[in-house]
């Protein structure tokens, strides 16, 4: 950043910015982080709500199996569609599965991984580290725009004669390598197009990450040294090396998916495989579905952490603000994210307990797994003592942030039975499996990234959102959250499996003497069907306000009164609102940690990063050499 | 405002920006490369089936691996060259790495070549050969003639039908079922084109109606929405089908569809009839949805203290079954029905009946003549006609193939697998049996082999000695028994007809006769003079029902050429890449020397890097694919 650097530079063929560039360049081809980071903000709400209603519609099959959809579900189908995928307007199985499949892709691959690490990420890293843009920003808009190729290449095939993927968010072979084997041309089969969009969001995730890794080491500001590094940062950071070394054997799977799928190979097809519409599969065999397994998992679980870092990045930041004390235990939660990264790549296997590879691998992978929860936990209980003693501002983001912690805490407790391979023989496959991984994800990571949403709103806009209208999201989310995936927990300790499309309505049976004995359990805990679905019908209603509150306030929200209205410490709120192209208007440097509140030799209860210290008071001087 | 360190090196780091960049991508490269080495191993350590070692011809790979190490070092030169200001001496290494990578692509697109032209079959006792398929032809008399190039059996047939491999399925149907929903147009067009070379009609049998809406919806307050927005009018259509609608008997609907019989088969009409077909099926959702919904509505409110209502057996109507009596007893619907025939099958007699030439990838399932139909993948089906008739439908187009290696290791294993004498079952199998009419050919060959192999067992027992046992301590290994390579049937052939008497194994010149390592510099040359006089590559015409598997040396043939053909496909598009990105420092970056010449050095030795990382990859690659 130093005036240097600037003159260095100055006369190369380098695609600038100036302040007179027209609209489309400014908002569309955008090279700037913020613009970016807006455009992915927006494009993941906007996947995340489609992806909901998948899952309502979902839902809807799952407590009335018999009745045709309403018509506040159905409107958005044409009659043709609705020919081909309904069964009289009612959800067939294979419509089912595929949203199903679509709905775990689009929430997790294009909904919270741009939410929390592509959106936050691009707005908040380079501001936070004291820099003007990404290292490579015509890399960082190519970005962009490959994940939404990918996202569309994806959802395009809900129009196609195949309609989308069938076989599950995790298209396990050899299922996967001969769903919508009956298309004539294969590249427009949903199946292969799931996994042409994988390709096209990896290259975008892998590119992403070398931006973010590159800008994190090589562009912090004079002073920022790694330990003075906000905690989000840090999130940042290990979450870039999680996309940069996971992502690849991914698609490594989905190359040699798609070359089982369009030129016959058979990487993951066994010998003599029999399917019922073609017979004995005419493959040379030889290949192994467990090897598909292994690659998907490698990602599939680092993954996990890519959703999670992100939103615990945004409560770390906010807690600290509104409790107006420092991050309890800073040091070790930097560490432990650390160990939590490195752990998370070698814990995958936990997923395949039951695929038969064997007991010694398995209590590997149980070791591992258990391991890292300790990570986890230092990580929750600094947060949640962090809060220990302060005078806590319940604004809006700080309630988000404040309900994280204990729905993160059910979600990550939930999970430890789901580690050993014995409890998961019983466990595995059912919805206690679905209500854990939804109490991380929904109650948990969205809730962070909600409680970030929020925050960083009067920043990138200079209104706050409206509180009324934010309590009216909150209490409700909060409420409909645990009704939608509390009784998951219940219904998957009975035995419920995750993929009835009828809730168990097959199964069911009344009768006392019935020699159906599964059927009797079923008829037990199946009223906990319709419950869950009013949940989720409640939690559509319950975002209605924040749809407003979002869009209204970015017009007519409470002007905030300065840049800085929280009184922060870290270095975006040093920039003008919204930040201009080039985001700081001082040369910024950093000359202490990030979380100086309620310092006693400072008068207020905040010291920012970037004031320079007094002269009468020997401060330090910002290293030249930021190392730490 | 520029980026910082784009050009300069940051003091901490000790890096610029593209270079900490292309680190980090190298690292996610080896995490990609790394995953497709683990499949390579996993595959291989799991494979039941003999790998293929060592079958890839080694010149071309070598001298590859040469070129690729050469280009590492010129473009370290001409990164040196810019770092010491020397254009024209960049220009010249620059110029020589990408010639080094066009060297290397043209010997790469010449072993593919001879991959794809190559033919190999697994028989249905195991026995591998491989050689190059024979092209047939269909007369116009129906007749099938062969040859062994394209160009001679074009000159076969009069009216120049297109030769096919002779791997193709001959059917000759009766009548073709298409489907009307997903009759793919190229199948149709192509089956329309083989049937008049053949002078042959495709006529329908008998008069079908065709019904897309129905214009008196009787029964529900509205039109259903699918009628809404069609042009032809009733009175148009009633006074177009006249006869029709007398015959029948009922009013006709806004979008319908009147076919005479002995209309002839065209894409067209097959469009037609599936709009007709999507318009009468998303009519049938809507009615049905609404007689389904009123259902449901009297059924629950019949039950009002029932919990499983859904379950009495009036609430499940099954559209399939009930709502259908609203058809004739000949299935038409009747006038005031709410929902309309759907017909969703064409039906063609072909007079007469021609052969068709149907690709192997067409079909949904193997053809057997059993069966007397064959099933294509978008549901058209070929008719041999009823039971009774004589007509075989699937007629006999023996695999012709010039054979230029037999591999019976798997036939080996299996035997072993079965506790006989591999020795037994190889010389009781089909090749060498009656069956086969040029079993001569192969029983020399066999002879010739198996005193090569014993003269070899008889060297190794005198070079290594026995053990303590008595065993021989090295024997010839199972690649060495039971694989006859194209080198071997050259040999062989040359020692039967040597001029005088044929040299013994045992004897000097045997030896000499064999074909050099570096014969033959992509594989077996079919066109060579030589081998041609010899007839060393012996004709085999192999039954269709004796073929387990047959493919080109593609993917498909086995997971060791996917294998291939991914890691080497991948690695070929890496070098692309690469040479692109410096084809553009070398060609348009004269203007960025001038200004910035740092700045180029930097971006050449980046581009350097990844360079080195691609040879990297192929000296890995080299071993283990063509050594190991």
């Amino acid at each position: 950043m130093s005036a240097e650097a600037v003159a260095t530079d100055h006369g190369h063929d380098h695609d600038d910015h100036h302040h007179d560039l027209p609209f489309y360049k400014k908002y569309i081809w955008s090279t700037d982080h913020k613009v970016i980071g807006i455009q992915y903000a927006i494009t993941a709400l906007l996947f995340l709500a489609f992806g909901f209603f998948l899952m309502m519609v979902m839902r809807w099959s799952i407590a009335y199996p018999e009745e045709p959809l309403p018509g506040y579900l159905s409107w958005i189908f044409s009659d043709e569609w609705k020919a081909r995928w309904l069964q009289d307007g009612r959800v067939t199985g294979e419509t089912y599965n595929m949203f199903g499949a679509m709905h775990g892709t689009i929430m997790v691959f294009l909904g919270i991984v741009p939410l929390g690490f592509a959106a936050f990420g691009n707005y908040i890293t380079p501001l936070q580290i004291g820099t003007i843009d990404m290292a490579f920003p015509k890399l960082n808009m190519m970005s962009y725009w490959l994940y939404l190729a990918g996202g569309l290449t994806m959802c395009a095939s809900f129009f196609m004669e195949s309609g989308a993927a069938k076989s599950g968010w995790t298209n396990y072979a050899p299922l996967a390598n001969f769903a919508d084997g009956q298309i004539v041309n294969q590249f427009l089969a949903g199946q292969t197009q799931w996994l042409l969009g994988m390709v096209l969001l990896i290259t975008s995730s892998l590119l992403g990450a070398v931006n973010f890794l590159t800008t994190l080491i090589n562009l912090r500001a004079k002073g920022m040294t790694w330990m003075r590094m906000p905690f989000f940062c840090w999130a940042m950071l290990v979450t870039g090396f999680l996309l940069l070394l996971a992502f690849p054997p991914l698609e490594v799977a989905a190359i040699m998916q798609l070359m089982d799928r369009t030129v016959g190979s058979s990487f993951f097809t066994p010998s003599g495989l029999y399917t019922s519409t073609a017979g004995v599969i005419e493959a040379s065999g030889g290949g192994s579905p467990l090897l598909y397994q292994h690659l998907f998992w490698f990602l599939g679980h680092p993954e996990v952490y890519v959703l999670l870092l992100p939103a615990i990045a945004c409560v770390a930041e906010i807690i600290p603000v509104n409790t107006r004390k420092p991050l309890w235990g800073y040091k070790p939660m930097v560490w432990s994210i650390v160990i939590l990264g490195f752990l998370s790549f070698i814990v995958w296997a936990h997923h395949m307990y039951l695929t038969g590879m064997g007991p010694v691998i398995s209590t590997w992978f149980q070791t591992t797994t258990v391991l890292i929860s300790v990570p986890s936990v230092i990580l929750l209980t600094s947060l949640i003592v962090s809060l220990w003693g302060g005078s806590i501002r319940f604004n809006m983001p700080m309630l988000w942030a404040a309900a994280f912690l204990p729905m993160f805490g059910i979600g990550g407790l939930t999970g430890l039975p789901l580690a050993f391979n014995l409890v998961d023989l019983h466990l595995h496959d059912t919805y206690y499996v679905i209500g854990h991984f939804h109490y991380v994800v929904a109650p948990g990571i969205l809730f962070g990234l909600f409680a970030g949403l929020y925050h960083w709103f009067p920043k990138v806009t200079g209104r706050h959102m409206n509180t009324f209208l934010g309590h009216l999201h909150f209490w409700p989310s909060l409420v409909f959250m645990n009704v939608l995936f509390f009784p998951m927990l219940i219904q998957g300790m009975a035995g419920f499996h995750r993929r009835w499309y009828n809730g168990g309505d097959a199964y069911l049976s009344k009768a006392a003497d019935s020699e159906n004995v599964f059927g009797n359990t079923v008829a037990e805990w199946i009223h906990l069907n319709p419950v869950m679905s009013f949940g989720a019908f409640m939690l559509a209603i319950a975002q209605i306000p924040f749809c407003i509150n979002f869009f209204l306030s970015i017009f007519a929200g409470k002007k905030i009164k300065n840049d800085n209205p929280y009184d922060a410490t870290t270095l975006e709120w040093a920039t003008p609102t919204p930040p201009p192209h080039g985001n700081f208007t001082f040369d910024v440097a950093a000359y202490r940690g990030p979380y100086e509140y309620s310092r006693d030799d400072h008068e207020g209860d905040f010291f920012p990063q970037w004031e320079e210290p007094k002269r009468n008071k020997p401060a330090k001087e910002p290293k030249t050499s930021p190392v730490s | 405002m520029e980026i910082p360190y784009t050009v300069t090196a940051r003091k901490d780091t000790g890096l610029f920006n593209s270079k900490v960049g292309i680190w980090l991508f190298l690292a996610s490269e080896v995490m990609l490369f790394g995953g497709l080495f683990s499949g390579y191993v996993f595959l291989r350590i799991y494979a039941d089936y003999p790998w293929p070692e060592r079958a890839l011809p080694i010149v071309p790979g070598l001298i590859n691996t040469f070129v690729l190490i050469g280009s590492s070092v010129t473009v370290v030169f001409a990164w040196a060259a810019l770092k010491m200001r020397e254009w024209r001496k960049f220009q010249i290494y620059m110029g020589i790495t990408i010639a080094c990578a066009a060297i290397f692509m043209v010997l790469k697109g010449i072993e593919y070549k001879a991959k794809l032209e190559h033919q190999a079959v697994r028989m249905d006792d195991f026995a591998i050969i491989e050689g190059h398929a024979h092209y047939a032809v269909v007369g116009d008399d129906g007749k099938i003639s062969h040859a062994d190039t394209k160009t001679k059996a074009k000159k076969l047939s009069d009216s120049g039908a297109k030769p096919f491999k002779a791997n193709a399925i001959l059917f000759k149907p009766q009548t073709i079922d298409f489907s009307v929903a997903r009759a793919h147009q190229p199948w149709v067009e192509a089956v329309l084109e083989q049937a008049a070379k053949r002078k042959s009609k495709l006529v329908t049998a008998e008069d079908l109606f065709l019904y897309g809406s129905i214009r008196d919806y009787a029964g529900t307050e509205q039109e259903p929405l699918s009628s809404k927005g069609r042009t032809n009018s009733e009175a148009e259509l009633v006074a177009k089908y006249a006869n029709a609608e007398e015959k029948a008997g009922h009013t006709f609907g806004e979008r319908s569809l009147y076919i005479p019989a002995g209309t002839e088969l065209s894409y067209d009409l097959v469009k037609q009839a599936r709009e007709v077909y999507v318009s009468g099926r998303s009519h049938n959702a809507v009615a049905r949805t609404a007689i389904l919904k009123a259902n449901w509505k009297k059924v629950k409110a019949a039950r009002p203290e029932d919990k499983y209502w859904e379950q009495a057996p009036d609430a499940r109507i099954d559209s399939a079954t009930q709502l259908d009596e609203q058809f004739d007893s000949e299935g038409n619907c009747i006038s005031g029905s709410k929902v309309v025939s759907v017909v969703s099958t064409l039906s063609f007699q072909m007079s007469p009946p021609q052969p068709i030439v149907i690709d192997r990838g067409w079909v949904k399932r193997p053809v057997k003549a059993q069966e007397g139909k064959a099933e294509l993948r978008d549901d058209t089906s070929f008719n041999a006609g009823s039971a009774g008739d004589s007509a075989p439908g699937l007629l006999s187009s023996p695999l012709i193939l010039a054979v230029d290696a037999i591999d019976f290791r798997w036939m080996a294993q299996k035997a072993e697998e079965a506790g006989k004498e591999p020795l037994e079952v190889i010389e009781k199998s089909w090749i060498f049996s009656e069956e086969n009419k040029h079993a001569k050919y192969y029983k020399r060959i066999w002879k010739n082999h198996k005193a090569r192999i014993a003269e070899l067992e008889k060297e190794l027992l005198e070079g290594y000695g026995r053990d303590k046992e008595g065993n021989a301590k090295r024997v010839p290994t199972e690649t060495d028994r039971y694989r006859i390579t194209w080198q071997d049937l050259v040999h062989y052939a040359r020692v039967d007809q040597h001029e005088g008497r044929p040299p013994k194994p045992s004897d000097k010149e045997y030896a000499d006769l064999r074909p050099k390592f570096w014969d033959g510099f992509a594989g077996p040359n079919h066109k060579d003079e030589e081998i041609h006089e010899l007839h060393a590559f012996p004709e085999l015409e192999i039954p269709h029902q004796k073929v387990s598997l047959q493919s080109m040396f593609t993917p498909k043939w086995n997971t060791y050429y996917a294998v291939y053909f991914t890691i080497t496909g991948l690695h070929g598009l890496h070098v692309i890449g690469g040479a692109i990105v410096l084809g553009y420092y070398l060609f348009f970056s004269k203007g960025l020397y001038r200004r910035n010449p740092e700045w180029l050095a930097n971006r050449v030795e980046v581009g350097g890097l990844f360079w080195h990382f691609v040879d990297l990859v192929w000296i890995f690659l080299f071993p283990i694919l063509y050594l190991m």
